[in-house]
């Protein structure tokens, strides 16, 4: 049961038990999950399951106050908007992942996820510590991975901050006798998820 | 069909990362790939080197204290630390980029007899690419990472200690 606990995420109770980034979110949990809880998505199938769930600037802030953070870089993260993102490899084979492939669409127009590259410019532009940019690189969703088999991995994927919903779809591949599969995860709706008036 | 032909490469053709039998759970084979260098201070300012040679496998960890599952993990790593003294494997604890005064207060309420190494800025874990935290690489003697371990788990389970009590040492080059 360790092992299990150590590699999952207990997604109703809003607990991140799970490797990489997520677990930062642990900080998160406590006072503003009703909120994300209640606007969470799932998706699953027999491949993968997926949870896209949005987190508000006052949630992210309270996080990396937590982690020490000078305020520009946390003033600079609420022109982001954040989604804590779990995905699960529920097959016995490898999945690759590549954000590459994922496409965010609003009616109008596409949304593109902010890489980790480009938060690198920004914290080197607002000369962030190197420390902190070492923890908020750990907060982001890995942009590939080949999924061992059962391995869970999570983490933050970040848009612009925007006010029309959007749909995310997600394209992962595997090989199933031979062939190459390919596994679409649909996230319709997405919406930034906005503070709460005090 | 280029993008198809070399997705069949990396998944045919060049298994990094690959199952072996009977490996404890978390535990995974990969093709072996030279340690990035890692030579930091612990909390008592002494420093500390991983060698490319030398006698003993090198238990490397990354964690930090945010992390839930390192939090978990901590302090079953602490007692391995203890079953595991004089045998043939050596353990590099190393914080990922937080302060000392939060590491200490964190080791202090669960894992007091650790005394980890400091990688200040993160970008010795940077170097070593890990997939997540916690993350936990097994390095050879001669510096060679042979198994990569994912996510935190229960070390003090028989099959961990048995695996590593187990791990070969090999002739390294000093040894010859």
């Amino acid at each position: 049961m360790y092992s299990l606990y150590s590699m999952c995420m207990d997604i109703k109770h809003f607990q991140v038990l799970s490797i990489t980034p997520l677990m930062l979110l642990i900080g998160l949990s406590a006072s503003h999950s009703s909120y994300a809880a209640s606007n969470r998505q799932v998706n699953e199938n027999q491949y993968i399951k997926m949870v896209v769930i949005p987190r508000t600037p006052q949630q992210m802030a309270a996080f990396y106050e937590g982690r020490e953070f000078p305020k520009t870089a946390i003033d600079e993260t609420r022109s982001a908007c954040f989604f804590t993102t779990v995905i699960h490899n529920k097959s016995k084979n490898i999945i690759q992942h590549d954000y590459s492939r994922w496409q965010l669409n609003t009616d109008a127009t596409t949304v593109s996820l902010i890489s980790k590259q480009q938060w690198k410019q920004r914290w080197k532009q607002l000369n962030i510590p190197q420390r902190f940019q070492s923890t908020f690189r750990w907060t982001l969703l890995p942009e590939q991975l080949d999924f061992q088999a059962a391995e869970h991995e999570g983490g933050n994927i970040t848009i612009l901050r925007q006010a029309a919903p959007f749909d995310l779809v997600a394209y992962f591949t595997t090989v199933e006798q031979e062939k190459i599969k390919t596994i679409r995860m649909e996230f319709k709706n997405l919406r930034c998820a906005e503070d709460t008036p005090q | 069909m280029r993008k198809i032909l070399l997705l069949l490469i990396i998944t045919f053709m060049s298994p990094t990362l690959f199952a072996e039998p009977n490996l404890p759970k978390g535990i995974i084979k990969i093709t072996p790939r030279p340690a990035p260098p890692l030579n930091l201070e612990n909390m008592d300012g002494e420093k500390f080197v991983l060698e490319r040679h030398t006698q003993h496998w090198r238990f490397v960890h990354f964690w930090a204290s945010w992390c839930g599952p390192c939090r978990k993990e901590m302090p079953a790593i602490e007692k391995l630390i203890q079953k595991m003294f004089g045998l043939n494997v050596k353990f590099f604890i190393v914080n990922t980029a937080e302060s000392e005064d939060t590491i200490f207060s964190f080791l202090g309420g669960v894992a007091p007899n650790i005394n980890t190494l400091l990688d200040r800025d993160g970008l010795t874990t940077e170097a070593w690419k890990p997939r997540g935290l916690p993350s936990t690489y097994l390095v050879d003697p001669n510096g060679q990472i042979q198994y990569v371990v994912i996510g935190g788990q229960d070390w003090l389970k028989p099959q961990y200690l048995t695996f590593l009590r187990q791990l070969p040492i090999l002739k390294n080059k000093n040894n010859k």
